[in-house]
């Protein structure tokens, strides 16, 4: 302990020096940091989803598959559903987007009950329900599209041959780990407008989306929902809520293998800086070193004092790099323009990771130059100039 | 002018500090074509399906084959329209086409994915450029035969010749591989459209109908047309305007890749600007005797930046080099749709050069403070140092 004024005083004598070696980290960690947090993120919001038992049940050819409406019923009936909604995606544009976002034909009755962890104003709930065409919304979707109770919101069919306009009756909170860019409608008002112009898609409810009344019962319900239409002109396949998401992740392609390149090439070209770094400073001080040693101090003391050195730089740009990212993300609203992407934010988990990676880079980069350091030739090393 | 040559060689005297410095560039623009050849490759896969006088007729407002129908009698009467191709047998190039989704699994494991099964019509291969059986038979119209593209037959189950997959209950056989110049059709299962409308109870309607024009103002004359007629409610577009939108919908990709490559620049940038003040501060002697002879500011301000600009560019030519190395790889995502894409990375010459570019700004840029510094050093002090 008693060295740390001699590491700092030689971290920050070639100012200039530290200070861009620990921005070249900081910049590289802060977007290794960020890949890892869309990961993380998603991993973590899955695993919280556990808790509601959910089992959402698809057609076994996939979402693009017919799940008739008349199964919610049947579904409802089983022994062990609490509640049981279609959950039809409309996929409607609105005005002049180009991207889509969620907007699900559901069942205003049972909705909240399913999606228990999502809180809706009673009164606001109420207005839904009585109102045919009304929709809710999520908090951000609404602050980002600037729409206020009341609202009318409409939204041009893609996939489905029909317009819809909406009126907002309520706008849906729920916790950071919760998707607020959703809009819920009414099934109803999708499929009689599908049925007024004979379109042969009418009377798909997408997918049904239920909640079991334990954890334990789930196996052997997914078991039963699928016997049940089993022999059907559309069988479906029921998977928990977890596997729905993770097939949907799957579909994207192999995004983590991709993430995880991109960071190992990150991490090289960051050993290289940091060792460059580590052995400028090893050359502009041999002398020094040389001296040091002429006096008396052992060479475990030399190897310490550099790998100590490199191992401050490389903190200092984990910490600058890895919690700036989680800051950036506290502060700033990437929603606004990039829409889907209000769940990010940087867990400190993986801010922490982050912190440790750059760490490592520091000492695995300060191994060599510090090794040749602490075997510096006391007599060489006095007589040379630099 | 400062002979390049003492650039090389003071690059040469620091031979572990220049390849550290290049090879952690090489890194950086590694990673960058890495990204970059990912959209790279999906753009082109997309541009490539794309003949200029081709149209594309789908319902209106849906903005994908799969989503949109078109009835029969519509398909006929657009196929009478002037201004419409015919081939050396006087038939029209139009063909009425239906595209049905298919849940199948991938090969590695790594669950499942919507494939494009496209039911077509003699007339539908004349409408891709460079359509041709590679391996195995063309299938045969009337019987459950489809062709593939091997691209596709790698990496879902039951695409192999010989093997068996199933659109809604039946099973089709794989009879033969196709290619069409690298296009999206390589993603797609083709079978006959009279087959497969039978299967997937859609007798009596078609997806689209693809249409190739004789000239350009034909082409907007059929466009206008077809979209002036209220009754029929169809949209058609050129197929360049098609495939542009569908490339917009994966600007995900696109903005991850360009973010990845900011940052990476940007710490990159740090880096070479270390190495680069390190080589001033090690040859201020030099720089001093060099204005002593009679050099000019600008002659050691054109010097040092040329002196980053190399080490950059080397390091550029490893990261292309590597990238290169790579050779083709396969990889597929969800496109438009919710259907799978399957491209290759695109490490063409225009990715190669704009990472060859990145490579530029980080000489330049972080080149540019160190060589200032070289230019401002007073000649008397220069010389004084040791």
């Amino acid at each position: 302990m008693k060295y740390l004024p001699l590491i700092l005083r030689n971290v920050t004598r070639n100012k200039i020096r530290s200070i861009f070696t620990g921005s070249s980290i900081a910049v590289s960690l802060f977007l290794v940091v960020m890949l890892y947090s869309f990961l993380s993120v998603q991993d973590a919001n899955n695993e919280a989803s556990k808790v509601h038992n959910r089992i959402i049940a698809m057609n076994v050819q996939g979402l693009t598959g017919d799940v008739p409406i008349a199964y919610v019923d049947r579904i409802r009936k089983i022994e062990g559903v609490r509640y049981a909604v279609p959950y039809s995606w409309y996929g409607g544009m609105y005005k002049d987007d180009k991207i889509t976002f969620g907007q699900f034909g559901t069942d205003a009755n049972s909705i909240m009950n399913v999606l228990e962890e999502y809180k809706l104003a009673p009164e606001q709930l109420a207005a839904w329900k009585a109102d045919k065409t009304g929709c809710v919304v999520g908090s951000i979707l609404a602050r980002n599209k600037g729409w206020k109770l009341g609202d009318k919101v409409p939204l041009k069919g893609d996939i489905y041959p029909v317009n819809l306009e909406f009126t907002v009756r309520g706008i849906y909170e729920g916790s950071s780990s919760t998707d607020r860019e959703m809009l819920w409608f009414h099934f109803s008002y999708l499929d009689d407008s599908l049925k007024e112009i004979n379109a042969p898609t009418a009377g798909n409810a997408g997918i049904v989306m239920l909640n079991a009344e334990s954890a334990d019962i789930m196996p052997d319900l997914m078991k039963k929902i699928d016997s049940t239409f089993a022999s059907s002109d559309a069988p479906v396949r029921a998977m928990t809520e977890k596997q729905f998401q993770q097939s949907f992740m799957e579909m994207m392609g192999n995004v983590r293998g991709f993430i995880r390149y991109t960071s190992i090439a990150v991490v090289v070209a960051l050993l290289c800086v940091a060792a460059n770094t580590m052995a400028m400073a090893l050359r502009e001080r041999t002398r020094e070193i040389a001296l040091f040693k002429a006096i008396g101090f052992p060479q475990s003391t030399i190897l310490g004092l550099f790998l100590s050195e490199a191992v401050a730089i490389g903190l200092l740009g984990g910490v600058f790099g890895a919690l700036g990212a989680k800051l950036l993300f506290e502060v700033v609203d990437f929603s606004k323009w990039v829409p889907g992407l209000g769940w990010l934010y940087v867990p400190w988990s993986t801010a922490l990771a982050g912190v440790a990676l750059a760490t490592a880079i520091g000492l695995v980069s300060g191994i060599y130059p510090a090794w040749r350091a602490a075997n510096v030739s006391v007599v060489e090393g006095l007589r040379k100039i630099v | 002018m400062i002979p390049i040559k003492y650039n090389l060689r003071s690059l040469m005297a620091r031979k572990i500090g220049s390849l550290m410095t290049i090879f952690g560039t090489g890194m950086v623009v590694w990673a960058s074509i890495f990204a970059f050849g990912l959209y790279g490759g999906l753009e082109k896969t997309f541009n490539t399906s794309v003949s200029p006088l081709d149209v594309l007729i789908l319902r209106q407002g849906s903005t994908s084959e799969t989503a949109s129908a078109v009835t029969e009698a519509a398909a006929r009467e657009i196929m009478t329209f002037p201004g419409i191709a015919t081939d050396d047998q006087g038939n029209v190039l139009a063909a009425p086409e239906l595209v049905v989704i298919s849940y199948i699994s991938k090969r590695d494991g790594s669950g499942n994915a919507n494939i494009t099964v496209r039911g077509v019509l003699p007339n539908s291969r004349l409408l891709r450029d460079n359509f041709k059986i590679v391996a195995g038979d063309d299938f045969r119209p009337g019987v459950r035969e489809a062709i593939v593209s091997r691209a596709l037959s790698d990496r879902f189950q039951g695409l192999r010749i010989g093997e068996e997959f199933i659109v809604q209950d039946k099973p089709f056989k794989v009879v033969g591989y196709f290619e069409s110049g690298g296009g999206t059709s390589e993603s797609e299962v083709w079978t006959d459209q009279r087959v497969l409308a039978q299967v997937a109870n859609r007798t009596g309607a078609t997806s689209s109908v693809q249409l190739r024009a004789v000239s350009k103002d034909a082409q907007q004359q059929l466009i206008d047309r077809i979209t002036a007629d209220e009754q029929v409610a169809l949209k058609a577009v050129t197929e360049e305007q098609y495939y542009s939108d569908l490339a917009e919908q994966s600007f995900f990709i696109k903005m991850i890749g360009q973010i990845i490559a900011f940052f990476l620049t940007l710490g990159a940038m740090f880096a070479v600007a270390n190495t680069m003040y390190g080589a001033i501060a090690s040859r201020a002697r030099e720089i001093g005797t060099l204005r002593a002879l009679g050099f000019g500011r600008f002659s050691i301000l054109a010097a040092f930046l040329l002196e980053s600009l190399v080490l950059c560019v080397l390091g550029a030519l490893l990261g292309c080099a590597g990238a290169l190395l790579l050779g083709e790889i396969r990889t597929g995502t969800m496109g438009g749709s919710f259907t799978e894409v399957v491209f290759s990375f695109n490490f063409g010459p225009d990715v190669l050069f704009k990472g060859a570019l990145l490579a530029v700004v980080m000489g330049l840029i972080g080149g540019f403070a160190p060589a200032l510094r070289a230019v401002r050093m007073k000649v008397v002090d220069a010389l004084r140092e040791v």
